[in-house]
């Protein structure tokens, strides 16, 4: 019953999101270790790079979107040049769903890691520097695993912010059926088609999904 | 000789630390001050974990900071070991891990980490984590693993305030084994007087961010310097002298009679606090405002006639009056010390032939 309700256009925005989290996933953990640390570390400009950082927390996504979509779309001041110069345009493609992904979920694993960092981690890294280790072998060795559990989470809550991500990805994806539905979006346009048995469906499977990447990374936060 | 040579200017938006500094290559130096005088951020500034604004630091050949030169090797690069005041243990690493942690791997590192553990006596505890450690054992896995990498200066940060009073005692005995054994120098900020009574070979105090005094034990703690200085040394009692009369200071507060008349009329005289005893014909007036129970001793809170505080400590073997009471302490000579208000402050440096 399940797979008759998920049409090929459902499949497809299940395997868009899949990739989409796949990606940022990694971003995730790169910019959530590097963003963390440098947010623990003094320097002039620290301030705005936090509220930068934290922005989605608290401006609505919807607005976010529309902000991104006005600076990158065609005609926009960063759009424009590289539409300009690479022929490239950045909105309603799959980079686009990354980014707005990407945006959403940041500072829900850039807190707990940057938080995690300046408790306990701090004085572990200077220990590190004090027995002769360099920055790579201390981060190796000693950062990520002293904020594994920080880590996990936050990741945690920045995929099912991803996957559940809807305001920027409609302003920036454009919801294109075929090319840029998310599974989130798959949702919001059968409940408009007064489709709600596929709706519920792919309600269940989003909630699944979310769950399961729940129980993974806290179960990888405890080794 | 590996002396350790420092010249250190640093700021912070609410704090300037200016330190002038030479110290051997061998035994510990205890640094005593009040909270906020800077005595961390000093060893942090020779770890290399803070960056001076101006100076320079070597110790021997080997120059870490200069300014001038444009010098700052990481705190990697400065052969240091350094022990945290709550020890910054490597939670996901074992006892064996951690002391083996500033090793190169290898054979070596085994027979090194095995020396370790058997030296400091934590024999059967090498696979347990940090979080399955008592104080005293995480405190000595802290010590060997600064230690086992053979640091050429080993900076210890308040390592004994986690610890009990029992604890206290035998580590201090063990530190002293482990700086001569291990031949080299250390530097120890501690807040406690019994810390640097027992286990330094030299004192230094720090004092708003200044180095006020520094030279042998016996000489520092014998010869404050300063009243300031004094008063960090356990000297409680200061009082500010009017008038000299040979070998008796007077004040507002009475008179005392010291061993010897000073060579300089100084503004402030220091009482020890366990010297003097009431009950005597003579000597100063007091009023006891408090006695507090402190175990082998009792410590008397007292007002001199023009309310200035006097802290005394009574044997508990001896008479004590009751709070309250109006009485005469006798204050022997030797208990008394002439000393200016403030003394300039100077370059500071240990000589073995002042």
């Amino acid at each position: 019953m399940m797979v008759s309700a998920l049409q090929p256009c459902a499949f497809d925005a299940v395997l868009l999101s899949l990739r989409v989290a796949a990606v940022t996933l990694v971003l995730f953990v790169v910019s959530g270790i590097g963003l963390g640390y440098l947010l623990t570390r003094p320097f002039a400009l620290r301030g705005l790079l936090d509220a930068l950082v934290s922005l989605p927390l608290v401006f609505p996504p919807i607005a976010i979107g529309f902000f991104l979509l006005m600076l990158l779309g065609r005609h926009g001041p960063l759009g424009a040049p590289l539409y300009a110069h690479l022929g490239w345009e950045l909105v309603f493609s799959f980079e686009a769903l990354v980014l707005a992904a990407f945006i959403a979920g940041l500072p829900l694993v850039v807190k707990p890691v940057q938080s995690a960092i300046e408790s306990s981690a701090r004085e572990m890294i200077e220990a590190s520097y004090t027995l002769g280790k360099g920055k790579l072998e201390t981060l190796l060795r000693v950062v990520i695993p002293a904020i594994r559990t920080s880590l996990a989470a936050g990741l945690t809550l920045a995929v099912g912010r991803a996957f559940g991500e809807v305001g920027i990805t409609l302003m920036l994806g454009g919801n294109l059926i075929g090319e840029t539905e998310t599974l989130s979006l798959a949702i919001y346009n059968r409940v408009i088609e007064g489709d709600s048995t596929c709706a519920t469906w792919l309600s269940l499977l989003l909630g699944g999904i979310s769950l399961s990447l729940f129980f993974l990374l806290r179960r990888l936060g405890r080794l | 000789m590996q002396t350790l040579s420092a010249r250190i200017d640093f700021t912070r938006p609410d704090f300037r630390l200016r330190a002038h500094l030479r110290l051997p290559d061998s035994g510990i130096t205890a640094v005593l001050g009040p909270s906020g005088s800077g005595k961390s951020t000093l060893l942090r500034l020779l770890a290399g974990l803070e960056r001076p604004r101006a100076g320079c630091i070597r110790l021997g050949e080997h120059i870490w900071f200069s300014r001038a030169q444009a010098i700052d090797r990481p705190p990697s690069a400065r052969a240091i070991g350094f022990m945290f005041q709550h020890y910054a243990l490597f939670p996901h690493l074992s006892v064996a891990e951690n002391i083996g942690y500033g090793l190169a791997r290898g054979r070596e590192r085994q027979r090194r980490v095995a020396e370790w553990i058997e030296r400091l006596e934590l024999a059967g505890l090498e696979r347990r984590r940090p979080d399955a450690l008592s104080g005293g054992q995480r405190q000595r896995v802290a010590l060997a693993r600064a230690l086992a990498p053979r640091p050429r200066l080993l900076l210890l940060d308040e390592p004994f305030s986690a610890v009990d009073a029992s604890l206290r005692q035998s580590l201090r005995l063990l530190l002293q084994e482990l700086v001569s054994e291990n031949d080299t120098s250390a530097i120890l900020v501690t807040h406690d007087l019994e810390d640097a009574r027992q286990c330094a070979d030299r004192i230094g105090v720090m004092i708003a961010g200044r180095v006020r005094r520094l030279g042998e034990s016996a000489e520092v703690l014998a010869d404050p310097g300063d009243a300031e200085v004094a008063r960090v040394l356990g000297w409680p009692n200061t009082l500010p002298v009017t008038q000299w009369a040979g070998d008796e200071a007077c004040g507002t507060w009475g008179r005392v009679r010291l061993s010897r008349a000073p060579a300089r009329a100084h503004e402030v005289v220091a009482l020890l606090p366990d010297g003097p005893r009431p009950g005597a014909r003579e000597g100063l007036e007091v009023e006891i405002a408090q006695v507090i129970e402190m175990g082998a001793y009792r410590a008397l809170s007292c007002r001199l006639p023009d309310r200035t505080p006097l802290r005394l400590h009574l044997p508990r073997a001896l008479p004590c009056p009751a709070r309250g009471a109006r009485t005469r302490i006798a204050v022997p000579p030797e208990c008394v010390i002439a000393l200016p208000a403030r003394a300039s402050v100077r370059f500071n440096h240990w000589s073995p032939h002042p």
